[in-house]
């Protein structure tokens, strides 16, 4: 950290040298070990040993950054001449503004230190479970990995962070298959600080495993109704959160004007049974995010509660240029709240409608509408599912789903990074053949 | 550019045991204006070294961020030790790979790196050409961008290369609101291979292409909801392109058909009309340079053109080494990779469907009521080959004729049931380079293609 830090040092004393007003840096390190498994077969493992620099300056509110992985000083040096130059040939905006200290903060979190051969034995163990339980399922590519970072944030604010970080990852790819039958594919993921239980009982992992196992004899729908569909946490996360987040509260849609709900702070936009929150100080996250880009400190925030819009997704620079109020985070760590109901109970009350665990859609336009194709998802009929669906779209609207919400679930889907319960919808347009 | 440290690290590479050590510079430009103002001003060197080893059937890989010859040296041996670990605990005795054709080749493309003041002043005349031709928009978006590849390659057998492969862009992003309100947005980008100043000499080439662009989003403010269902449609050449790239280009990667694909089942098959030809080209199609052109692949291997449907049948895989060996075919190419710190992966190159023998404006004239429709936001498909695509412009066609514009909608169907319906073919060539395709890794990749008359299934509302 040492060395790090004097990196930090040297960047910051070089950037006033060039006259610059403000000047941040983030040094990082960083090592990962990674194991691959391809078409069921172990076949790669990684290492890597990777550093990172980023050098942002502000020099008469023109600003310029650089990002370069080298620590040596010529190539630090030069690179700070670079955010310079970037910041001369910019144009001033007023807008920008940073963290003022003093603050000084060290964080530890999650497991700095990989056990190798604990990881090798899990990912050997996911691979036997899956291959023993759900004979079905094809992996096509798991990976498997941890990632060790140690970071120093310095500002010529008197602001200094260093983290020291470390979590195990897995992500598994797959499809059912039989014969010449094949289900769509399908992904799960999680994170974890530790390898303590194996990952086959982390996230919803057995749930979807056995769910894509089911979806080897899809059926086709025929024609065209509105009507209920069941958004599983990922169909979830794709279709709504993507599409508020990208459009409505973010600095983007705020700032070119185009977010539809750019009036509707302390209004409501969704059911009362709606809240959503960004907590990366939640016992559910591995790694926390501990402060942002422009060098704030982090705490939770309400975007969403009780259906009532509390905030945006501003950064202070979108603050700025909205008139609006930062965010309390940068908005990685989605919280929903769960309802009361089982999933089973959820689809016990619809007459017919569809489950979604996955969405294939195009990029959701501003006004929040979408359609796209549902995939890896079921018909539910007379309260039960009646079968898994191919090529079968939807298409809604985003603020107005928000308005007809049917039914939140009491499971969730905790994955190390979020924790999202099943929502059910109401006015959905399904489509077949 | 990357000196040639790695030379001498060859004498280190294991007799009999194929070998790859890679240094790398990704460097990337980068400016966003937003309606005028400087959102990202960014630049972006990042260098370093990888060493990947197969052993018994599987792979260790390492890198780190220096390129040194210690670097080198570290590198190859934990690439090694990773290796030996894997064929420990999992190696499954495949055997080695045959033999390539050695030698060495180079490829020095001009490779400038104008100052970000290029970027950013570039950026302002498209964006103030907007600003003063463009009335009636809620918003304006203008990126300047270059992202290119320098790669210098040793290899235990095949090709040792040394490789530049810049491309630039302009992307502008148009908004508009209907009359109802909502909101509305198209983009076009402009560039392609070649950096930022070999691309844009004079802003006022653009022009013509932003004045398209504009008259189009104030056709699309007054647009109307596609009608769902199944339709008869012209897909434009860059439709057409994702069509090749996302819902048959990945289903024939060697991995992916390993991962259980649905090509898996469908080789020497027919899965398309006759009309129907699919190449991933390397580096020349139809007589021109390709896009991105691509002469060897990180593990040595020459590039060359793969045939992938013939015809209507499905002919071939798009293979690295391994799986080219398991496959019982030849290698071409294809096994690419993003950072120095990435492994190379089955990539395509410059994916298209053939030119045919008609004309546009003869195969919009045969519909009675379908739509054309011209640009693609994004696309994903299925190993099953079940695929969607954004549609974010285009037309209905009522009685032969070009109707009303279209809102967002989105189209999607099953690859080899869809091919199969193709009956027009045009006669002219679209290409697109400015994307990133995605897997493990983001890569550069063309797509292209000539309209193509089909029946698809499209989203309404």
């Amino acid at each position: 950290m040492d060395k790090m830090n004097e990196t930090a040092k040297m960047i910051l004393a070089e950037a006033k040298k060039y006259g610059a007003d403000y000047a941040q840096c983030t040094v990082s390190e960083s090592e990962k070990k990674e194991f691959n498994v391809d078409g069921g077969q172990f076949s790669l493992m990684r290492t890597l040993f990777n550093r990172n620099i980023i050098i942002t300056v502000l020099k008469e509110q023109r600003k310029g950054t650089v990002q370069i992985n080298r620590f040596d000083e010529d190539a630090v040096k030069a690179a700070v001449a670079d955010a310079i130059a970037a910041s001369d040939s910019g144009m001033a905006d007023p807008a920008w503004e940073f963290a003022q200290g003093p603050v000084e903060e060290s964080y530890e979190e999650g497991m700095p230190k990989c056990d190798t051969d604990r990881l090798f034995m899990r990912t050997k163990e996911l691979l036997e479970t899956i291959r023993e339980k759900h004979p079905k399922i094809l992996i096509e590519q798991m990976i498997t990995e941890h990632n060790a970072a140690r970071t120093v944030f310095m500002s010529t604010k008197d602001v200094c962070y260093r983290t020291r970080s470390g979590s195990y990852s897995f992500e598994l790819m797959y499809s059912a298959h039989e014969g010449e039958k094949s289900s769509s594919f399908y992904g799960s993921n999680v994170t974890l600080k530790t390898l303590d239980k194996p990952v086959i009982e982390c996230a919803l992992i057995e749930r979807e495993l056995t769910a894509v196992e089911q979806q080897l004899d899809p059926m086709q729908l025929e024609g065209k109704f509105v009507g209920p569909a069941i958004l599983a946490p990922m169909a979830l996360a794709e279709i709504v959160i993507e599409t508020m987040m990208d459009n409505f509260v973010g600095d983007m849609g705020l700032i070119d004007g185009t977010s539809i709900w750019k009036d509707k702070l302390g209004q409501e936009v969704a059911d009362p049974a709606f809240s959503l929150s960004f907590e990366p100080f939640s016992e559910d996250v591995v790694i926390g995010e501990h402060y942002t880009s422009e060098g704030y400190l982090t705490k939770n925030y309400d975007l969403i509660r009780n259906g009532k819009l509390m905030s945006f997704a501003l950064s202070q620079y979108g603050a700025n240029k909205t008139g609006g109020k930062r965010a309390g985070n940068q908005s990685g760590n989605m919280m929903i709240m769960s309802g009361k109901e089982t999933l089973e109970q959820m689809i016990k009350e619809i007459e017919k409608g569809i489950l979604v665990m996955r969405f294939s859609g195009g990029q959701p336009a501003p006004s929040g509408e979408f359609s796209g194709v549902a995939k890896n998802s079921f018909l539910i009929e007379n309260g039960k599912i009646a079968g898994a669906l191919s090529e079968t779209m939807i298409s809604g609207c985003v603020p107005e789903m928000l308005k007809q919400i049917r039914g939140i679930s009491s499971d969730v889907m905790k994955d190390g990074n979020v924790r999202l319960p099943y929502v059910a919808f109401e006015g959905i347009t399904i489509s077949g053949k | 550019m990357l000196q040639d440290l790695l030379k001498e690290q060859k004498a280190f590479f294991k007799p009999g045991v194929h070998t790859e050590l890679r240094g790398q510079n990704n460097r990337n430009r980068r400016v966003i204006l937003v309606s005028g103002d400087v959102m990202a001003n960014v630049r972006s060197d990042v260098s370093g070294i990888s060493a990947r080893v197969y052993r018994n059937g599987v792979w260790g890989f390492s890198s780190m961020a220096e390129y040194t010859k210690d670097a080198a040296t570290t590198v190859l041996k934990a690439a090694t030790e990773n290796a030996e670990f894997m064929d420990r605990h999992a190696g499954n005795g495949k055997p080695a790979f045959p033999p390539l054709v050695g030698g060495e080749l180079f490829k020095m493309e001009a490779f400038n790196d104008p100052a970000q003041k290029a970027y950013v002043d570039f950026a302002r005349e498209i964006d103030a050409y907007v600003s003063a031709h463009c009335p009636n928009l809620s918003s304006r978006k203008v990126i300047a961008t270059e992202d290119s590849m320098e790669k210098l390659l040793k290899v235990s057998d095949g090709r040792d290369a040394h490789i530049l492969s810049p491309r630039s862009y302009i992307y502008v992003f148009l908004s508009a609101e209907t009359p109802a309100g909502a909101p509305v947005e198209l983009f076009k980008s402009f560039g392609g291979s070649g950096t930022f100043d070999v691309n844009f000499t004079d802003p006022s080439v653009l022009y013509a292409g932003i004045d398209r662009l504009y008259e189009q989003l104030m056709q699309k403010r007054e647009g109307v909801y596609a009608d769902a269902g199944e339709k008869t449609v012209i897909l434009g050449g860059m439709m057409t392109g994702m069509l090749s790239h996302e819902a048959v280009g990945h289903t024939v990667e060697a991995d992916l058909v390993l991962g259980g694909s649905v090509a898996a089942h469908n080789l020497n098959k027919k899965v398309a009309s006759d009309l129907v030809t699919l190449t991933d080209f390397a580096h020349e199609a139809f007589g021109e340079t390709c896009p991105l052109p691509v002469f060897v692949d990180d593990e040595g291997t020459e590039a060359k053109d793969v045939t992938l449907i013939k015809d209507g049948i499905l002919t071939g895989y798009m293979n690295s080494r391994e799986s080219a060996l398991h496959f019982g075919m030849e290698p071409c190419g294809n096994a690419r990779a993003w950072m120095f710190s990435d492994e190379p992966l089955i990539r395509m190159r410059n994916t298209s469907v053939h030119p045919g023998n008609d004309k546009l404006g003869d195969m919009i004239a045969s519909i009675d009521d379908g739509y054309y429709l011209i640009e693609s936001g994004n696309g994903q498909a299925d190993t099953t080959g079940e695929f969607m695509f954004g549609v974010t412009m285009g037309y209905e066609i009522k009685g032969g004729k070009l109707g009303r514009a279209l809102l967002d909608t989105t189209i999607s169907g099953v690859a080899f049931e869809m091919l199969k319906t193709v009956d027009m073919v045009s006669d002219e060539i679209v290409w697109c380079s400015s994307g990133f395709c995605g897997k493990k890794q983001p890569m550069p990749v063309g797509m292209g293609g000539p309209a193509l008359r089909c029946k698809v299934k499209i989203g309404g509302r």
